[in-house]
């Protein structure tokens, strides 16, 4: 009896004890499992689940040859590789192999890189396509890992480098349309939220699985012509070449759409390699970003002015004395000098008399001044019509609107509206005189200027953008008065150098360039701003080259640039002679 | 109201069968399962209800490898058509175009006619 008393007490010890226990193991098991349940789960998910980028594809751009889209920026997947030379272990086979396969993507000391086996890292070769990295990885070697990253190419080299622009280390687009256009060219990138593995494989296990996919870029469609565009720029180097300038820009337009043609300048440099750009100025496209005194170029515009307020037209005489007084100050006939006493503004015009349209601009006034009413009507058709002194909105980056001073301002006197009837006292950028040069050659229609003629859609398909609605910058009778006056300005200077049977015209500038608040008369930009066509017009092309301390002529300097282009382009747009 | 009246009472066949089936006899089996019987095929249907649930678990996560398998593939081959792509702009631009030996050939047309279109 007292054997079964223990034998009992002893079981009911071990019972307790297991109980107890087994009742610690339940209160620890409760604790981690409820009360300390979110912690653990958060633990595990910061082990497991992984947020991995899905990178959006950065849209391409193209541009055209005709109404045919060809690349100008693509994508590609290239591969760095890199080492850790201490636990690589036959240093001669990797070498050969990246010889062999990567050619001149290799770092020319694979040996010294390699031989330093206290260093962890070292790159020994960049921008492997896919199938050289694939010969890589098939290797297997010890020690190498290959990097992706994805770089942008450019098939036509240098071609439109600065209407272009480039993208970053960082992945972002850098002036030109890169610049402009980022976003709508990076997407969006996506986001994967998964338990993966050690190696990072996504797993579908698991209930907070996020997989939002990625939206690519936009591919767009430039306007920009890849055979005009390359033309223009070789017209342009081989200009400069003849008359020792240092820069040298053009614009090239479609002046019934507003679409551009082709925008160059010289000196270019190449996106691909764009770190290795000594002077970041070759990044700026002064097409957009350098407002100048256009100097007589604007005299077409001044004429426009006066024949749509009916106060004068291309027969229209006056007295040329060689010089015009404005409030006490006198105003000289610059590089068109003689044909002095009565003659028309078309002679005016011819031999660029800046008179002639100082007389325009006082018959918008009283007939003697240039009268606050004549400054009014002149800013309003500036600003307003021919929208000049303010961006365009053309789709680069970096425009700058320039200056028109208006009446309202102290500055805005009658001397300086004086000067800037004939080019003077104003900055505006080539791209807005193009524009408003547009809007006469096309009827006094102006169009907003535009590099984008389109996009692409996923399948390759070119979708083509609807041309703007323009507004009217002065009436048709007006545009063609003066389209007309700038044919025979042409004809009087360069008749034989356009090719017979088509309607060219033109307006040469040669403007001073204001050095430390003076104009200097031994730095001169010179400019030639025309059209061409066949029985309508087909392009307006604006030529302008400079140097430092060059005096250089619109007539002599630009214009043979212009011919250039021209005669090419009645060519390559297969225009047919009148008759 | 119903237009259709049941004309004569009718009995279901199971009613019939039920009084067929009265001398139906339900035999107890003379096997008994103890405690530990009962514990071990618990445990046994644990194990294999386990073993489906890891089936099917790897089984799911071996599709993953599988479509990640897959989606490498579409990436690379993706890559090499961007490659020939690009090859195929390169061969095609203008640069390559001038330098070609086709175009070294060409000459200047000495004059160009025109026909209406």
């Amino acid at each position: 009896m007292k054997l079964e008393l223990q034998k009992g007490s002893r079981s009911r010890i071990l019972a307790g004890f297991i109980f107890a226990i087994v009742g610690i193991f339940i209160i620890r098991l409760f604790y981690l499992q409820i009360i300390q349940h979110n912690y653990y789960v958060g633990l595990a998910d910061n082990e497991q689940i992984k947020s991995l980028t899905i990178y959006a594809k950065r849209g391409l751009i193209y541009g055209l040859e005709g109404s045919t889209p060809v690349p100008l920026v693509l994508n590609q997947t290239v591969y760095t590789v890199t080492a850790d030379p201490y636990t690589v272990s036959d240093d001669t086979k990797v070498i050969d192999l990246i010889e062999q396969v990567a050619g001149g993507n290799a770092q020319p000391n694979l040996s010294a890189l390699l031989g330093n086996k206290e260093s962890r890292y070292a790159v020994l070769a960049k921008g492997l396509t896919t199938v050289q990295a694939q010969k890589l990885k098939d290797a297997n070697f010890p020690g190498i890992e290959l990097q992706q990253t994805t770089q942008r190419v450019y098939p036509e080299g240098t071609l439109a480098a600065q209407a272009l622009g480039f993208v970053d280390y960082d992945g972002n687009g850098q002036y030109g349309v890169e610049g402009e256009l980022n976003s709508q060219l990076a997407g969006t990138n996506g986001l994967l939220k998964t338990v993966t593995d050690v190696s990072d494989v996504p797993l579908t296990i698991g209930d907070k699985n996020i997989n939002k996919p990625a939206v690519d870029g936009k591919n767009v469609v430039l306007s920009i012509d890849r055979a005009v565009q390359s033309h223009v720029e070789q017209a342009l180097v081989d200009g400069l070449k003849r008359n020792g300038g240092d820069h040298a820009s053009a614009v090239v337009m479609d002046p019934a759409t507003g679409k551009v043609l082709a925008m160059a300048n010289v000196p270019t440099f190449d996106p691909a390699n764009y770190s290795k750009v000594q002077d970041a100025a070759d990044f700026n496209n002064p097409v957009v970003s350098a407002p100048y005194e256009p100097g007589s170029d604007m005299k077409t515009l001044t004429m426009a002015v006066g024949i749509d307020k009916g106060v004068v037209t291309p027969t229209t005489t006056y007295s040329n004395l060689g010089y015009i007084d404005i409030d006490g100050i006198r105003v000289l006939n610059g590089v068109g000098l003689g044909h002095l006493g009565n003659i028309t503004l078309q002679t005016a015009m011819n031999n660029s008399l800046n008179s002639g349209f100082i007389t325009v601009a006082e018959k918008l006034g009283d007939g003697t001044n240039i009268t606050l009413q004549a400054r009014d009507t002149m800013y309003d058709y500036f600003y307003n019509k021919f929208k000049l002194g303010q961006v365009t909105g053309i789709e680069v980056s970096g425009e700058l609107p320039g200056t028109i001073i208006p009446p309202t301002d102290p500055q805005g006197n009658a001397v300086r509206y004086s000067n800037m009837a004939f080019g003077q006292g104003l900055d505006v950028t080539m791209i807005q005189v193009a524009s408003a040069f547009s809007s006469i050659v096309d009827g006094g229609l102006y169009h907003k200027p535009t590099v984008i003629a389109g996009s692409m859609d996923a399948n390759g398909n070119y979708i083509p953008n609807q041309t703007s609605t323009p507004t009217r910058s002065v009436s048709q009778s007006t545009a063609d008065q003066v389209r007309e006056m700038t044919h025979v300005a042409r004809d009087s200077l360069f008749a034989n150098v356009d090719r017979p049977g088509y309607e060219v015209g033109g307006k040469t500038g040669t403007s001073q360039t204001l050095i430390n608040g003076n104009y200097d008369n031994n730095q001169t930009v010179g400019t030639y701003l025309g059209y061409g066509g066949d029985s309508s017009p087909k392009y307006v092309i604006m030529i302008q080259v400079s140097g430092k301390n060059k005096t250089l002529e619109g007539g002599r300097d630009a214009e043979p640039i212009f011919a250039d282009i021209s005669n090419w382009l009645i060519n390559y747009l297969q225009l047919q002679p009148k008759g | 109201m119903s237009y259709y009246q049941r004309t004569a009472e009718f009995t279901s066949r199971r009613q019939q069968n039920w009084s067929r089936n009265q001398n139906t006899v339900a035999f107890v089996s003379s096997i008994k399962l103890g405690p530990v019987a009962h514990t071990v095929l618990v445990a046994l249907m644990i194990t294999v209800l386990g073993l489906i649930y890891l089936t099917q678990a790897t089984r799911a996560t071996s599709y993953d490898y599988q479509s990640q398998k897959i989606d490498s593939q579409i990436a690379d081959l993706s890559n090499q058509k961007t490659d020939l792509e690009i090859e195929n702009a390169r061969l095609t631009s203008l640069e390559t175009v001038k330098n070609s030996s086709v175009a070294a050939n060409l000459t200047t047309p000495s004059s160009t006619q025109y026909v209406s279109q």
